[in-house]
């Protein structure tokens, strides 16, 4: 039988995306250390990330409230296996701390890192403050993760 | 606003039965294998698992000859000259890189293959396809 | 529209890496065996549709590379790509196109070869002003959804340790199954080791290689060739918003496949499904998805699902065998498993299911999940009325 090959190719590519209205309205409030909502006219709900329309009611969303940057933790994990992290084809130091995080005027949640890794400390219904990055750059990462108040 | 969004992922892709016969011949022996359908008798090349032709299976590798006739050519400046090339015994053009300068081609020229010094099991084991001496259509 | 059923179904050996087989050789094994098992020649089919997710092996067109292995060389053929339903969406497009009465045979292959690329890191490449910084791929995201619909509705480390032993002692009657380990045990699976915290690496589904692909044909050719049809009863889908932090409770929540399994009951006559349906392949990425499913579909009351898999209600001995297969937990080659479910519940009703056959199959569930809450429910029966 011939031997069998494996032909390794790496894709490394960059593209240029167009972050639309409201992400840019949003991602100018990061670098401000400002975090935003939009609010269905219809329904109600406060969705973080912004975009242009409510899913549920098909409304064009337009109004802008506040959110603060402490909330819920809603749930938690701690990832031991680790990641390629597709950006930079880097591997992700582990075991890393994860939250879905209701932040204080947002009734979506926010999917973010979480410094403790630990699981006995960790539980659903802690108070939970992001900790922002030194060098805010316009963009989700300048918020760094978020820590357990105590 | 516009951001950049880059994506960096290594892959490694199984040559499977018909194409590790390719690379292994271009690798080790020099030779360019297509593979001839039977159920309509084509020969395409490189070879390959099945026929586009007729989708019949094609289980049986030729030799084809590193020489033939240049299909078409164009030059994309800055990244080289590329031309399709009917190598003698495939029913198919080749895709590859043209080796000389744009004065150098004309449709139905003859070229040859030459082959890298270093070779690995890949496509690029042929480097390019030169102009054949005495070759002008 | 008209009458649509599967005829024939057919797939690889799957298994964490098939370097010996190109993508190519790959689907053409697949089809291959489902074109016998439907005793439908090549040239008989109308139409191809290719189930796979471009970004899992890094190359544009897939179609373009393995159509003719699909024998799709100058036939009208399309690639689905929706994440973990790519294959339900596949058969559900390829029901579609027979039912319109535009093609009378068509020919649906999904295929996946993740050893060859990253599929964590290639799914998380999502929206890139938010997702791409804070990606834990599939396996943290689900991980977070898990902790929050254990403590909404009580299932616990037990209950899913039970769900991964049934999936994996299905599998070993299957001989395609990437993963059979007959023996396993729940001390076994609650000592293996967590990936992502309540997570272990036995809560989780395989990355696997391997193709699956089915035959479907209008009412004429499948009574022509076709011992025992399986008829489409109901084909349903359902999607959602698109981020992870929209879904609330997503597992306990799953309004998606809740809808889609009632809109799909409703039309194929289905009023009590452990009584009305004989066998389902659903598609459980983790096991505690698969409690989460019994509840969504309506197998049992919100909160009651410990209970159905505790007593054994779900086993192959049990009112209602799920995953007769092995499901998703066994095998998981993404472009393919859809398929793979739509397979495995139609070769029930043709009697072709060998040791992990279930008697008197006469309606079979599967059911497609994908990306955050995307869901599909398909009907199947052996009688058209």
């Amino acid at each position: 039988m011939t031997e069998r090959l494996t032909v390794p190719l790496t894709m490394d590519l960059s593209w240029q995306y167009a972050s639309g209205a409201a992400m840019e309205r949003f991602c100018n409030g990061l670098q401000a250390r400002r975090i935003e909502a939009l609010r269905c006219g219809g329904c109600g709900r406060r969705y973080l990330p912004p975009r242009p329309m409510c899913g549920d009611c098909r409304l064009r969303l337009t109004q802008w409230v506040p959110v603060g940057d402490e909330g819920r933790l809603e749930a938690w994990t701690i990832v031991h296996l680790p990641i390629l992290d597709g950006r930079t084809g880097e591997t992700r130091p582990s075991p890393y701390g994860m939250g879905l995080i209701r932040l204080d005027g947002a009734d979506t949640t926010l999917n973010h890192f979480l410094v403790e890794s630990e699981p006995a400390r960790l539980r659903i219904g802690l108070r939970v403050k992001a900790v922002w990055r030194k060098e805010l750059l316009g963009a989700m990462d300048d918020i760094l993760h978020f820590e357990v108040l105590p | 606003m516009n951001r950049s969004g880059p994506i960096r992922i290594p892959f490694r892709y199984a040559a499977g039965e018909t194409g590790s016969r390719f690379l292994v011949a271009l690798r080790d022996d020099q030779r360019i294998l297509g593979s001839r359908c039977t159920t309509c008798e084509r020969v395409q090349c490189p070879a390959s698992s099945f026929c586009p032709h007729c989708g019949g299976a094609t289980p049986e590798t030729v030799d084809v000859q590193p020489e033939g006739n240049l299909v078409s050519w164009t030059e994309i400046p800055g990244r080289g000259v590329y031309g399709l090339v009917r190598l003698e015994g495939a029913d198919t053009a080749l895709l590859h890189r043209l080796l000389g300068p744009s004065t150098t081609w004309a449709i139905g020229l003859r070229v040859r293959a030459r082959f890298a010094e270093e070779r690995t099991g890949s496509v690029c084991d042929i480097e390019g396809f030169e102009a054949m001496e005495g070759g002008r259509p | 529209m008209r009458p649509v059923a599967i005829i024939g179904t057919g797939q690889t050996q799957h298994a964490r890496c098939r370097d010996d087989l190109s993508q190519p050789e790959l689907v053409r094994e697949a089809c291959l065996a489902a074109l016998h098992d439907a005793d439908v020649p090549p040239s008989d089919v109308d139409a191809v549709l290719i189930s796979n997710m471009e970004l899992f092996e890094g190359r544009a067109m897939p179609e373009l590379w393995v159509g003719e292995a699909a024998f799709a060389a100058r036939k009208p053929c399309m690639k689905v790509a929706t994440g973990g339903t790519s294959g339900t969406s596949g058969c559900i497009a390829g029901f579609h196109q027979v039912a319109s009465g535009l093609f009378d045979v068509v020919l649906v292959v999904g295929f996946e070869k993740h050893s060859e690329g990253h599929t964590q890191t290639g799914m998380a490449l999502t929206d890139p002003f938010w997702d791409r910084a804070v990606a834990s791929g599939a396996l943290g995201n689900f991980a977070l959804s898990v902790s929050q619909y254990m403590a909404e509705r009580g299932v616990t480390e037990q209950h899913a340790a039970e769900v991964a032993v049934k999936a994996r002692r299905n599998a070993s009657n299957n001989p395609h199954a990437h993963l059979q380990m007959p023996d396993l045990t729940t001390d076994a699976v609650l000592s293996s080791r967590m990936l992502a915290h309540p997570l272990r690496l036995l809560d989780m589904c395989p990355q696997s290689d391997g193709a699956c692909a089915i035959v479907i044909a209008c009412e004429t050719e499948a009574r022509r060739r076709c011992a025992r049809p399986a008829w489409v009863k109901a084909a349903v889908t359902r999607h959602d918003q698109p981020y992870l932090g929209d879904l609330g409770n997503r597992l306990a929540e799953m309004r998606t496949l809740r809808e889609a399994a009632r809109v799909a009951y409703e039309k194929a006559g289905i009023q009590q499904p452990l009584r009305d349906l004989d066998v389902a392949e659903i598609y459980e990425p983790v096991t505690y998805a698969e409690l989460a499913w019994y509840e969504a579909l309506g197998f049992c009351t919100d909160g009651d699902a410990g209970r159905l898999i505790e007593e054994g209600v779900t086993t192959m001995q049990g009112e209602l065998p799920v995953n007769p297969s092995g499901g998703v937990l066994s095998t998981n080659p993404v472009g393919a498993s859809g398929v793979i479910r739509v397979a495995e519940a139609a070769l029930q009703i043709h009697g072709r299911g060998g040791e992990r056959q279930v008697d008197g199959v006469r309606t079979a569930l599967a059911t497609g999940y994908g990306v955050y809450a995307w869901a599909d429910a398909i009907i199947l029966g052996e009688a058209l009325q």
